[in-house]
């Protein structure tokens, strides 16, 4: 079966972009556009990861990512941010348990291949 | 004349309030008149006949008092002219009086010297007031020297300098002698000596004092700002008799004022470069997302394609440039490692030829600080800003010239590094937005580079200034803190 992955971007075209390149990727993909709406979704739905972006109306992505951590501990969340590289973002990030971190100014082929490492890395940690 | 006046001189003499002594040759008293009675609390009968030099000098040894009667005597009678002296004498309760003697020799006929007449003013009080005046004039004159932040100095009414204090000298760098008399004009740079110090001097003389922010220029040429404080220079019958003038170096000051300026503009630049980064980014991420997948169809005509890689080549030209803002707009804090400024320098270096640039008609000149401390920091992003110096310093050069790297760390405190180009020189106005981000005088770049030089030395706590002068080149000078505690 493939892995189900819930992204949550308040911007519908990045939303629509990130379902179809994951799709062809042999992914199973869900989309929301809030923070509120992710939890929820997590709450129904067991999926393999959360690809979750930094800015969000409503709450944000950190808080976000906090409480998903809090409530599945297991649960593979990776940030994605228009914004660059930030030490505060990313600390931040990793304290509240995220498995990884993509800029969306990478190119896609990197964005792709970032997100591969990252849910392996994370399963495999995961396993242990 | 009336004729009773020859009896009334001696009377007029008796009673004056002036102390009269008639002396013989020897200096005997023959004559006295009631104020030199009263004055030593003794007749005339007493005094007569005593000499008078025992009464002047008390304390004298004789022969001190011999020569004293002499000189005063000789220079009055060899010239036959009065002459005035003063001595101290104490009166009967052996308080002391300072008297200023007026001797004058009294000739007969036949022009011989018969006698002295000796007659006394009472000026101890006056002696008293002049000492006091004296003492507070020299009190202010320590004071007003002692003060070295502030150059004090006064004028006249035709502007020309009268007085100044200690600190004028090591301001302006003028010595007394090449000053004092001088129109204060001199002190003016040249635009502000025919309209703005006139105004000043105007504002003074009918608001009684004005201050200002001005630049004041040195001996050597040198402008430099100062907080200028005029006042009128007012005598005893508060009549305006010139200027005074309080000048005070503020170059630190506006230095600082500048480097937060720059500082918080930079940091409000850098909040608007990240978030229209992260504007950008989304749509540019849809695009690319978008081609990414139109690219995969493999029944995509020729044209098409062609068009389609021009879209993909322009928006990967926009993401390159969002990535600049990024990188001026990170909040990356610097790696922290022990590095050592010249060697981050060394290793740069050879990538210079790597770009394009004339550097064959330009002579790299090195120096390096033999020994030199550590600095933390983090080695890639001191690189990028060697190398965008460089690179700068080498375009502005088209001809050719000479670039000089010198590092240096005298001051115990910072490494300090200098690039000096032989180029154009950048204009006072550019010299301003130098440091901005977008700001560039080339055709080609994104005007990013000195503004993520900028950020990135902000970050290693260290300072970055730029001194240019048309025609003869430009220096940029890096300061980096040292560790701590290393060996230097």
């Amino acid at each position: 079966m493939s892995s189900k992955i819930l992204v949550v971007d308040d911007e519908a075209p990045v939303r629509d972009m990130f379902k179809e390149l994951l799709k062809k990727q042999g992914y199973q993909v869900f989309t929301v556009a809030t923070g509120e709406e992710a939890l929820e979704a997590v709450a129904k739905e067991d999926f393999d990861a959360v690809l979750l972006d930094v800015k969000l109306t409503g709450i944000s992505g950190l808080e976000t990512l906090k409480i998903i951590k809090e409530r599945k501990p297991e649960l593979i969340v990776i940030m994605i941010t228009g914004f660059g590289y930030d030490d505060e973002l990313v600390t931040k990030s990793n304290e509240y348990g995220c498995s990884g971190y993509i800029g969306k100014n990478a190119d896609i082929s990197q964005i792709i291949h970032c997100f591969k490492c990252f849910i392996k890395e994370a399963k495999e940690k995961n396993n242990k | 004349m009336n004729p009773d006046c020859q009896k009334t001189i001696p009377k007029i003499i008796n009673d004056a309030s002036v102390i009269m002594f008639y002396l013989d040759l020897k200096g005997n008293i023959s004559m006295c008149n009631k104020k030199a009675e009263e004055m030593l609390n003794r007749s005339r009968e007493e005094l007569s006949g005593k000499n008078m030099l025992d009464i002047l000098y008390p304390d004298a040894s004789a022969l001190i008092k011999l020569q004293m009667f002499k000189a005063v005597l000789d220079d009055s009678v060899t010239y036959k002219r009065s002459s005035i002296f003063e001595g101290t004498i104490r009166d009967s309760a052996k308080i002391e009086h300072v008297i200023s003697w007026n001797i004058t020799p009294m000739l007969d006929e036949s022009s011989v010297l018969e006698g002295i007449l000796l007659l006394g003013n009472d000026v101890t009080l006056l002696k008293e007031r002049e000492a006091s005046v004296k003492k507070i004039d020299d009190t202010l004159r320590n004071i007003l020297s002692s003060i070295k932040e502030y150059a004090l100095y006064a004028a006249n009414l035709e502007g020309n300098i009268t007085y100044y204090g200690m600190g004028f000298e090591s301001m302006f760098g003028w010595q007394k002698s090449e000053i004092v008399f001088k129109h204060v004009g001199l002190l003016h740079t040249f635009d502000d000596v025919t309209h703005k110090l006139p105004f000043i001097l105007e504002q003074v003389r009918s608001l009684g004092q004005y201050e200002l922010e001005i630049y004041l220029v040195k001996k050597n040429g040198e402008s430099f700002p100062v907080k200028l404080s005029v006042s009128q220079f007012l005598d005893a019958d508060a009549k305006p008799v010139g200027y005074i003038f309080i000048a005070k170096d503020i170059t630190e000051e506006k230095k600082l004022e500048y480097q937060i300026f720059q500082s918080e503009k930079m940091s409000a630049v850098g909040k608007l470069a990240a978030g229209m980064a992260h504007e950008i980014n989304n749509p540019l991420f849809v695009i690319s997302g978008t081609l990414e997948m139109l690219f995969e169809n493999k029944k995509l005509g020729k044209e098409l394609r062609k068009k389609l890689t021009t879209i993909d080549n322009q928006a990967e030209r926009i993401r390159k440039l969002v990535d600049r803002f990024l990188a001026f707009a990170r909040k990356t804090s610097p790696n922290q490692e022990n590095l050592d400024i010249n060697k981050i320098i060394k290793n740069v270096l050879p990538l210079l030829s790597y770009h394009k640039m004339p550097s064959h008609k330009i002579r790299i000149v090195k120096e390096f600080a033999k020994k030199l401390s550590l600095v933390k920091g983090d080695a890639h992003q001191l690189q990028e800003v060697f190398i965008n110096l460089f690179i700068n310093a080498c375009q502005a050069m088209p001809e050719g010239g000479k670039l000089s790297i010198k590092t240096s760390g005298s001051s115990g405190e910072f490494a300090q590094i200098n690039i000096t180009d032989t180029g154009s020189g950048i204009t006072a106005e550019n010299l301003k937005n130098l440091f901005l981000p977008f700001f560039s005088t080339k055709n080609e770049g994104t005007g990013l580079g000195l503004s993520i030089c900028y950020n990135i030395i902000k970050n290693h706590h260290g300072t970055i200034e730029v001194e240019s002068q048309i025609g003869k080149g430009t220096t940029f000078i890096i300061r980096i803190p040292f560790i701590k505690d290393t060996p230097r």
